[in-house]
């Protein structure tokens, strides 16, 4: 009897040594250092209370940083769920080429994210790039156009990109919720007059609701931590003005040497995901509970 | 039998996880090794010590962590693959120095500051350092003045101006590994074509600008300008020596805020406005006007001396010569010097510090050696920092010689200081600000505020 008390620990413990070893230890290191004075060559010295998150606070481009953070979060999870539930719903039905469809919709989430940006910068460069070559030969513009004239077109570009490489994900998520609705209840509300939109809204949305609950707060996380397609794209130019949270602070740790505001600004981040997390975590329980 | 498995698995996978652990931190524990201990073979437990560790804790043996920055596609080849005659820099070292060995590692530019940082936040910094800066290592106390290791006859070998620019406080901390230098290069068919002269003044170069416009109908860039978080510095360098101004004022304090400078970056600022330059100064690096000028789509630009390699790389055929960047009227230009450094890392912990010192010695006279050197220089396409090897450099290809003169007489970046990362930054934001509409004359107070408090 004992042994069944203590075999799940067991079992567990691999997963509990590499969890603690590759995810809280950095993590306790990383509370540690924003609480430390770093000098610009990375030397750890003593203890400073909050002054790295003040002097984080103060930097000039935090604010914009912030609003960028916030825009890009919301305009990647946002439209990338909305277009890829309206892709999921597409690929249910039944039509020829359907497998094909949907091994082509995944290649964009296979790719990695720096191939993916680099891509799409030579896609939209002023030059030589296929967009202008494209509508060149197609006669619909004459002269080449400058596809990033100004650095809110560039952050619009990045977000782009962002929601192409994050459709897939959100699609594979609501198709497998789809998939899994039993027919008959489709059948049934047909019988009882429901239209498209009925059922829909009566039908397929709750019960998708939990496919779409886990890929919207994973793309929450994986959206905000995002580093390749802003860096590739622009690297934040200019002025920081296209940057997020996680590329500035990559920025400032290791180009302009701030280290101590650079941890701030990491740790703060964290917070702010934890916050989407628990709200998840919560909603998801009570989910649970009321099922 | 499932259960079996499922232990042998998770033993297999907590010796991994044992390995992963023993193997990161020993190269440290090794170096940390205290001298007392280290010094009596028999004392140490034999379990404890490799045979590797108990031959370097004897002083048979010294193991120096080198980094190397990746210059080119060739450097990871010449330093660890058969790109020197068959063999490589680590094992013909190693054959001809026995007793030391090297632990070096080849590291590309743009990872190299987070794998430097990283190792000096773990106490794990290299031996040697190869990179371009060096003030913020001095200033925290890391670096070895390189008369500690560095043997006379090598240091009088070096340049004399290079050398000036690693000190601080009358003290040198670092040596030069090369060097390149800038120039103004321009497509000649193309200013034929449009029948101009080369410009030498800022007003010369907007009606060249102009007429390269009018001609190709603005099918082809006149300019190229560079202010991307790269090399925006190098842009602020080049149109504020270029009318009298810089960094630092004539103390060697800093003054980026100063009329000249100003009207220098206003004058970059209105070629842009006016579409003499590529469209996208902010985002667009110098690999990309190169790209641009070796395709025949730009006419000139400032590049450093290895542009026909990379041209001829790129597969461009362009009909290229070279000539002083365009200063302002009455104002006499200057070329820009771009000089990387190898520095080496105290190590209070290592057993015998007399022999580490002579082993970096070593290192360098072996580095420097015109035979092992002026493969490594004109391999990559640089300026080489000694005068041993400017003979054989100029004997293998006659062009050196011109730029040679260009290095004499180019000025460089004031990386000596210690505030020069911040001031780096600063001017490449304050001209990418400028690009989005802001005053760049308020830009450039705010900085030097922030470097005067």
């Amino acid at each position: 009897m004992n042994r069944t008390k203590w075999e799940p620990y067991v079992w567990l413990l691999p997963s509990i040594i590499l969890v603690a070893v590759f995810v809280i230890f950095p993590i306790l290191i990383v509370f540690r250092l924003s609480f430390s004075e770093i000098s610009k060559s990375g030397v750890i010295g003593g203890f400073i209370g909050f002054q790295n998150y003040v002097d984080a606070i103060n930097l000039p481009a935090f604010t914009t940083v912030m609003k960028n953070t916030f825009w890009w979060v919301v305009s990647v999870v946002g439209l990338s769920t909305v277009i890829g539930f309206i892709i999921a719903l597409v690929l249910n039905q039944a039509f020829p080429g359907r497998k094909i469809a949907r091994s082509i919709l995944i290649l964009p989430w296979a790719t990695s994210l720096v191939i993916q940006a680099s891509v799409w910068n030579y896609i939209i460069k002023y030059e030589y790039g296929n967009l202008n070559n494209i509508l060149l030969n197609l006669g619909i513009i004459s002269r080449a156009i400058n596809w990033r004239s100004s650095y809110q077109i560039e952050f619009v570009w990045e977000c782009f990109v962002g929601i192409f490489v994050t459709i897939p994900f959100v699609t594979f998520c609501v198709l497998s919720g789809l998939q899994s609705i039993d027919p008959s209840l489709y059948e049934a509300a047909t019988v009882d007059g429901a239209g498209f939109w009925s059922k829909l809204k009566n039908v397929t949305l709750p019960l998708v609701k939990p496919s779409l609950t886990v890929s919207t707060v994973l793309n929450i996380i994986y959206v905000f931590n995002s580093f390749p397609i802003v860096y590739t794209m622009t690297k934040g130019a200019p002025a920081n003005k296209t940057d997020t949270m996680i590329t500035y602070l990559y920025m400032l740790s290791f180009y302009e040497r701030k280290k101590g505001p650079a941890t701030a600004l990491s740790v703060i981040g964290f917070l702010i995901l934890c916050v989407c997390a628990s709200v998840y975590m919560i909603g998801v329980m009570r989910n649970e509970e009321a099922a | 039998m499932k259960k079996f498995i499922a232990l042998l698995l998770s033993a297999v996978m907590m010796v991994s996880l044992a390995a992963c652990a023993s193997s990161a931190p020993a190269p440290a524990a090794s170096e940390e090794a205290p001298a007392e201990e280290a010094a009596s073979e028999e004392e140490a437990p034999a379990e404890e010590a490799s045979a590797e560790e108990a031959a370097e804790a004897s002083g048979d043996e010294i193991t120096l962590d080198v980094i190397i920055c990746q210059y080119g596609p060739n450097t990871n080849e010449w330093f660890l693959g058969s790109g020197m005659d068959g063999t490589n820099f680590v094992d013909k070292f190693e054959s001809e120095n026995p007793g030391v060995k090297l632990n070096l590692e080849v590291v590309s530019w743009n990872d190299v500051y987070t794998v430097v940082d990283t190792r000096i936040a773990n106490n794990n910094a290299p031996d040697i350092l190869n990179i371009d800066v060096f003030a913020n290592y001095a200033n925290d106390g890391l670096l070895m003045p390189v008369s500690e290791y560095c043997p006379e006859d090598l240091y009088n070998d070096f340049f004399p101006s290079f050398i000036e620019q690693s000190v601080i406080d009358d003290t040198v901390w670092a040596v030069p590994d090369l060097a390149s230098a800038r120039a103004m290069f321009y497509n000649v068919d193309m200013l034929e074509e449009v029948g101009v002269e080369v410009p030498t003044t800022w007003a010369e170069l907007e009606d060249v600008s102009q007429a390269i416009i009018d001609y190709y109908d603005g099918e082809v860039y006149p300019w190229g300008i560079d202010m991307t978080t790269d090399e925006g510095q190098a842009a602020f360098a080049y149109y504020t020596w270029g009318n009298g101004g810089g960094f630092v004022d004539e103390n060697g304090d800093w003054a980026v805020n100063t009329p000249e400078n100003v009207e220098g970056i206003e004058f970059a600022l209105g070629l842009i406005e006016k579409g003499f330059t590529n469209p996208n100064p902010a985002t667009e690096t110098r690999y990309d006007l190169q790209d641009m000028f070796a395709a025949g789509k730009m006419a000139m630009l400032i590049a450093p001396n290895q542009l026909p390699t990379y041209v001829a790389d790129k597969g461009g055929d362009i009909n290229m010569a070279t000539a002083a960047i365009p200063a302002n009227e009455g104002k006499t230009g200057s070329s820009v010097g771009v000089m990387d450094r190898v520095m080496a890392f105290k190590d209070d912990s290592a057993p015998d510090q007399e022999a580490r010192n002579e082993a970096i010695g070593k290192f360098l006279k072996f580095f420097y050696d015109p035979e092992n050197y002026v493969g490594w220089v004109s391999m990559e396409g640089f300026l080489p920092a000694v005068n041993s090897a400017v003979e054989a450099l100029v004997a293998s290809d006659p062009s050196f010689e011109a730029w040679l003169d260009v290095l004499a007489s180019c000025k460089f970046y004031p990386a000596a200081k210690a505030e020069w990362d911040q001031v780096k930054q600063g001017v490449i934001a304050a001209e990418q600000e400028a690009l989005t509409g802001a005053d760049i004359q308020a830009e450039l107070d705010k900085l030097q505020e922030e470097l005067t408090q």
